[in-house]
């Protein structure tokens, strides 16, 4: 197979290119996100193609070149035959992966060693990406009896909007009620409150990431603000203070990230964090915390390279499957033909999550309909991009373990599954040999 | 463990022989159809219709027919590549495709499709793990077969730079690595050469002997009438006749005396009686089959140490020697048949005990003509300790005259000392410019 030889060379020659060549956004930081982001992607993309052409090529020229005739009529049932092919490309992509993997954790590993970077930069490279973090938002708040309570007064009152319905009333009033909990007039507060913070690393900092919204823009679109970071009750009933609990005075700019790094012992011991924000009263506008981006809590959950292990795992998991979705494609088509279909499959399933949501917003109106029928066929499509590794490694989040074991079964146990036990009904009822009179 | 599957096959192998019995057709077909249709399910084509073939055990049934006639599709139904329209394909009793039945099958499509990658030996060994053959019994079987068919040379070789003829070899070779009950054969010695041709001949017969049933295809009609017990002709994919080669071609009306050499005298005399019989008489010296005088040549020009190119040549030396030399044949099938044989001694068929000493004492013609030549063809053997032998045994003269009774015989040929009476050098003449099958 000469095309799996072009695609390990590409990868040889590119890797060490991208290091040196991608230098993101000047910073350390961008250059090794920036790399892993690439490598990673362009490992997955060559592995996934090739996964795609062997799996195919491997039966279809089997059966092509008839060497099938002599394996089949041996004593080995037909679905040792197709586990055999698919064995074997596992094996080359378990191979391949490690190889590339291996290769692209090792650059990264060493290359703040060749571009001397100061305390500082090390510092933020270590709290900020060679790590992995795990993010807690606040769960929404439940507004439901409150938004009925204001209904039923409207209602008693009879100062309900003329010519809308009830549902399209509830809906508003709860979007409004929500809206109304997540914003903070001057002088006016907001906490929340988290439970199973767990930080591996007591002496280690946690992160509180968050993004403004503002109801009136101030002259310099930055924020004044004070935020409370700590465990609450130790105040609220008054018990011996255990825990620090500290205070940040700040200024930020509106509609963009910023992290406070907070020590990582103001963790109550049985995981309870709180935080409260404060809308000093010299801004003049309402804060808001936009919905989209919630606040969360980022502390390190496990290490990088565990992280990297688990993202290198969810390729493969990807891998497989497509190894499954190939040898399903040659059981039943010809070579080219099932390339281009395994090339669709695999190319909807890394936009599956696009699809959804723009067929969900285009058939509103038919939502009976869809529902039963395009939207089961869309969500049987594989779900690369739900389950994209580069999207937790950039910005150092946690690939959990369950997450893993969530893409496992999702993708594997079930999807890849179904796809083998089609290809082996397929493939016993299948006849071997071409027709020929 | 090993000695519980040892025991298990054992089992096995006195069950399969009890089923042997038991059962009267090796293959057995029940009105086969393979009805071949166009896309939208119309029937196309009758491919194989309602055929009813019966194999006994230990025969060799020879499928004859013209091109497109049904022979490869009845044997692919047989083997479950294809699945029949109507009726049932039953081989040893059982379906094809079923892997107790499979692995007393050996298979040697039309042509051989090996993974070119591999060299002969890693090719057999692969089959052979296929077979689930303990290592032991697996590595001693490629050698001999490797042996057999002559590519020990170049066993190490992708299979990919073979000539046509040594991966047909290979295809033999792989057939044969589970000492198959039933060999089913699609045109067994297409792209061969002459030697190769009568050697696959040769084993055919061989293994009838030993008890082994054995099924093939072609239309090189001189093959088939050389090795086939029973014939059956298909044409459009019907049995259009079908029963013993003998009984077939047998001229009950005619008859053919053989003497040595004798005077125009008693010529006369022998044709005045006939003719006193109110017969026809027609007196000539009887010719040498094209394919005799080929192996002659050969052997000669071998014998001389001219070059040629390459494997193949080596190749057939090293086989003729095999297959020709009763005894050394002898060792190797046996090795290849008592592999289990050497675990269980009880299981060998009677039968095979019994043939072998008939086979030694009364060789058939075929034979004794190859034994001539591989005391010929010895000699030109890379091995040394043969060559000394020879040197030992034959003193130099033979050499020269050899090649003198050669010389002779080709101008006897050329002089047209004989007449056309020779049936079966027309017939492999022709068939062998047509060799192209479905």
């Amino acid at each position: 197979m000469k095309i799996a030889i072009v695609f390990i060379i590409l990868l040889l020659v590119l890797l060490p290119v991208m290091i040196v060549s991608m230098p993101g956004d000047g910073s350390l930081k961008g250059r090794l996100q920036t790399f892993v982001s690439y490598g990673l992607s362009l490992t997955s993309l060559l592995l996934c193609l090739l996964t795609i052409v062997v799996s195919i090529y491997s039966l279809t020229n089997d059966i092509k070149q008839r060497q099938i005739y002599t394996v089949i009529t041996k004593p080995v049932r037909r679905f040792q035959l197709l586990s055999g092919k698919l064995l074997g490309v596992i094996l080359l992509d378990v191979a391949l992966l490690l190889l590339f993997s291996a290769i692209i954790y090792n650059i990264t590993i060493y290359t703040p060693k060749f571009f001397n970077a100061g305390k500082a930069e090390l510092t933020s490279l270590n709290n900020e990406f060679f790590t992995a973090r795990a993010g807690l938002t606040p769960a929404e708040v439940d507004v439901t009896q409150e938004v009925l309570d204001i209904y039923n007064k409207l209602e008693e009152t009879g100062q309900l909007l003329p010519g809308s319905s009830r549902k399209e009333l509830i809906e508003l009033l709860t979007s409004r009620k929500q809206l109304e909990k997540r914003a903070a007039a001057p002088g006016h507060e907001l906490v929340w409150e988290f439970n199973n913070v767990k930080p591996i690393d007591p002496n280690q900092s946690l992160f509180i990431r968050f993004k403004y919204d503002v109801s009136i823009n101030p002259p310099d679109l930055q924020v004044f603000s004070r935020w409370i970071v700590g465990d609450d009750r130790q105040v609220k009933y008054g018990t011996k203070i255990e825990t620090p609990i500290y205070t940040f005075d700040r200024k930020d700019l509106i509609r963009t990230f910023h992290e406070i790094e907070v020590p990582a012992d103001a963790v109550a011991p049985d995981g309870y964090l709180a935080v409260g924000f404060f809308n000093v009263p010299l801004n003049n506008t309402v804060v808001i915390f936009p919905p989209g981006d919630k606040l969360a809590v980022l502390y390190k959950a496990d290490s990088f390279t565990a992280n990297f292990l688990r993202a290198v795992l969810l390729i493969l998991l990807r891998l497989i499957f497509l190894a499954c979705l190939g040898i399903l494609a040659a059981t039943f088509l010809s070579f080219p033909v099932a390339i281009l279909f395994c090339l669709v499959i695999f190319f909807t399933g890394t936009i599956s999550g696009f699809c959804l949501e723009s067929f969900d917003f285009m058939s509103e109106n038919i939502s009976g309909v869809y529902s039963y029928t395009l939207r089961p066929l869309i969500k049987l499509l594989p779900q690369f991009d739900k389950f994209n590794p580069t999207k937790f490694l950039v910005p150092a989040r946690l690939l959990s373990w369950p997450l893993l074991a969530k893409a496992a079964g999702l993708m594997l146990c079930i999807k890849a599954l179904l796809l083998l036990l089609l290809a082996l009904l397929i493939f016993s009822f299948k006849e071997i040999a071409k027709v020929i009179v | 463990m090993a000695k519980n599957s040892t025991t298990n096959h054992n089992d096995q192998k006195q069950r399969t022989s009890n089923e042997i019995r038991d059962m009267e057709y090796a293959v057995e077909t029940f009105s086969l159809t393979k009805i071949f249709s166009d896309w939208w399910g119309r029937d196309k084509v009758y491919a194989v219709d309602d055929l009813n073939l019966q194999v006994q055990h230990n025969e060799v049934f020879g499928l004859l027919g013209p091109n497109g006639s049904g022979k490869t599709t009845t044997l692919k139904l047989l083997l479950g590549l294809l699945h029949p329209t109507k009726g049932k394909a039953l081989c040893l009793g059982g379906d094809g495709a079923d892997p107790k039945i499979s692995a007393r099958i050996g298979f040697m499509p039309e042509e051989s499709y090996l993974y070119k990658y591999l060299n002969a030996r890693e090719t057999l060994d692969f089959y052979g793990r296929l077979f689930s053959l303990p290592p032991k019994v697996r590595k001693m079987r490629i050698e001999a077969l490797l042996d057999m068919v002559g590519l020990k040379a170049v066993a190490n070789r992708p299979v990919g730079t073979f000539s046509k003829g040594m991966a047909r070899r290979i295809g033999l070779a792989q057939a044969l690595i589970n000492d198959p009950d039933l060999l089913i054969l699609d045109e067994p010695t297409t792209g061969l050469d002459p030697i190769g041709t009568r050697q696959i001949k040769d084993l055919i017969i061989q293994l009838a002997k030993r008890g082994k049933t054995v099924l093939l295809c072609s239309h090189l009609l001189a093959d088939v009438e050389d090795v086939c017990d029973r014939i059956a002709i298909l044409y459009g994919g019907k049995i259009q006749s079908e029963g013993k080669v003998k009984d077939l071609l047998l001229q009950t009306n005619k008859r053919e005396i053989t003497t040595g050499y004798i005077s125009d005298t008693v010529v006369e005399k022998i044709k005045q009686i006939v003719q006193s019989e109110q017969a026809d008489c027609v007196v000539t010296s009887p010719m040498d089959k094209l394919e005799t005088f080929f192996i002659k040549t050969v052997a000669a020009a071998q014998q001389r140490g001219l070059p040629t190119s390459g494997v193949v040549s080596d190749a057939t030396t090293q086989i003729s020697s095999f297959l020709t030399s009763q005894t050394t044949k002898e060792s190797i099938l046996d090795k290849l048949v008592s592999a289990p044989t050497s675990q269980e001694a009880p299981t060998e068929p009677p039968k095979t005990k019994q043939v072998a000493p008939v086979d030694t004492s009364e060789p058939t013609p075929d034979e004794q003509l190859l034994s001539k030549l591989t005391e010929q063809a010895k000699s030109a053997t890379s091995k040394p300790v043969v060559r000394e032998q020879e040197a030992k045994t034959k003193p130099v003269e033979t050499k020269a005259d050899q090649q003198e009774q050669i010389k002779k015989s080709i101008l006897d040929r050329l002089t047209g000392r004989s007449t056309p009476k020779n049936r079966r050098r027309e017939k492999t003449g022709k068939s062998q410019g047509d060799s192209s099958d479905a």
